[in-house]
């Protein structure tokens, strides 16, 4: 019962977390703050996989989670060297 | 080194003689073989050092847990109230861990502590660029990523 | 039904950090004190949640894998911002007008892609 309350406010703080999320991916300015904002997303979605797992007992979902975790991460760090060594300078927007 | 392997076999020892493989077993393991290690082997220096390293590590654990909780909570604060409160600022840190791994730890631990973003390291490792929030006191700031760093490389070497 | 309560606060909190970090992407001036906001509170609130899911559970093979994501995602959290802060930095995106001191600026080398430690008049010498 407890853990019902729980989880359902949880999804509901982090439905919240990544609208906010999803409008700074949206505004930009500028690419790495839209990186920022995808990486945030990709944490939100870990979260959600834990709330995920606690209520529905299937934890084969935490290799999702951890395969994710790790893709965001590669995925930050190819945007961050696409940035440096060339690309375009400036968001064409 | 040798001592932590050898404290994980006796710890796997431990498990194997109660028979059953669980977490609580292997962490009484690892507490029993660690207190047989500093008692029989606490004359030579290479297990010495490691007996001396454990505690302090577990300090560093729950400090680091402590600082990483201050840190959300300011971050919280910054977020709930206005902005204007913030003196954000970029500064230079001189360092004094010089290895790859010690710098990337001291990196690290500087992002997830209170107020501080480390952005860079200067080419010639001699100098930590952070991104401080609270810029108002500096001399502050900078001995605090000192203390920090000096709690590492206590650990590290 | 204690253990319910400790897991169901954790989770809430942990939520709430990450609600807390997305707030800070969507409301901070600029992009590094956006990445202060996602780096500490993402991190822990992720570790939160995972952490109240492996005290749900109590199982070794959760637990581990929960002490894997953690830990790896306290590992990556600050090095994904040191790249993307670097990068931002380099491409020129602009700092807050309330920034007080900028000892970075003018130390980027844009065509080696190094930094140098000192002043810039000081680096000539080095290289």
């Amino acid at each position: 019962m407890i853990l019902q309350i729980a989880s359902t406010l949880a999804y509901i703080l982090l439905s919240a977390a990544l609208i906010f999320a999803f409008i700074r991916l949206v505004e930009g300015p500028s690419l790495p703050d839209r990186v920022v904002a995808l990486e945030l997303l990709a944490s939100l979605t870990v979260g959600f996989i834990g709330v995920y797992v606690l209520v529905s007992g299937a934890t084969p979902f935490l290799d999702v989670a951890m395969v994710l975790a790790l893709t965001a991460f590669l995925a930050a760090i190819a945007f961050a060297r696409y940035l440096e060594k060339g690309g375009h300078r400036e968001d064409d927007d | 080194m040798i001592a932590l392997t050898w404290n994980l076999l006796l710890a796997l020892i431990w498990v194997a003689l109660w028979g059953e493989f669980t977490a609580a077993n292997l962490v009484v393991g690892l507490i029993v073989g660690y207190l047989v290690l500093a008692f029989a082997l606490r004359d030579m220096p290479a297990f010495a050092s490691y007996v001396a390293k454990v505690p302090r590590a577990i300090r560093f654990f729950f400090w680091f847990n402590r600082e990483l909780i201050r840190s959300n909570l300011t971050v919280a604060y910054d977020v709930l109230t206005k902005t204007h409160y913030m003196r954000p600022g970029v500064i230079a840190v001189p360092l004094e861990a010089s290895r790859d791994g010690e710098i990337t730890i001291v990196a690290n631990l500087i992002s997830l502590t209170p107020g501080t973003l480390s952005l860079d390291v200067s080419s010639d490792r001699k100098v930590l660029y952070i991104h401080v929030m609270y810029l108002t006191d500096e001399a502050e700031v900078v001995r605090s990523i000192k203390d920090l760093e000096r709690r590492v490389l206590e650990l590290m070497r | 039904m204690m253990i319910d309560l400790l897991v169901g606060v954790l989770l809430i909190t942990g939520a709430g950090f990450m609600l807390v970090a997305a707030l800070g992407v969507w409301r901070m001036p600029d992009l590094l004190t956006r990445m202060h906001a996602t780096t500490k509170a993402g991190v822990l609130g992720a570790g939160l949640i995972l952490l109240g899911v492996a005290i749900h559970f109590f199982d070794t093979t959760v637990t581990v894998r929960v002490v894997a994501i953690v830990g790896f995602v306290m590992l990556t959290a600050p090095i994904a911002a040191h790249a993307i802060g670097r990068a931002g930095y380099f491409i020129g995106v602009p700092l807050w007008e309330g920034t007080i001191k900028d000892e970075l600026k003018g130390r980027y080398d844009e065509a080696q892609h190094t930094l140098s430690s000192g002043p810039a008049d000081q680096d000539k010498d080095a290289s």
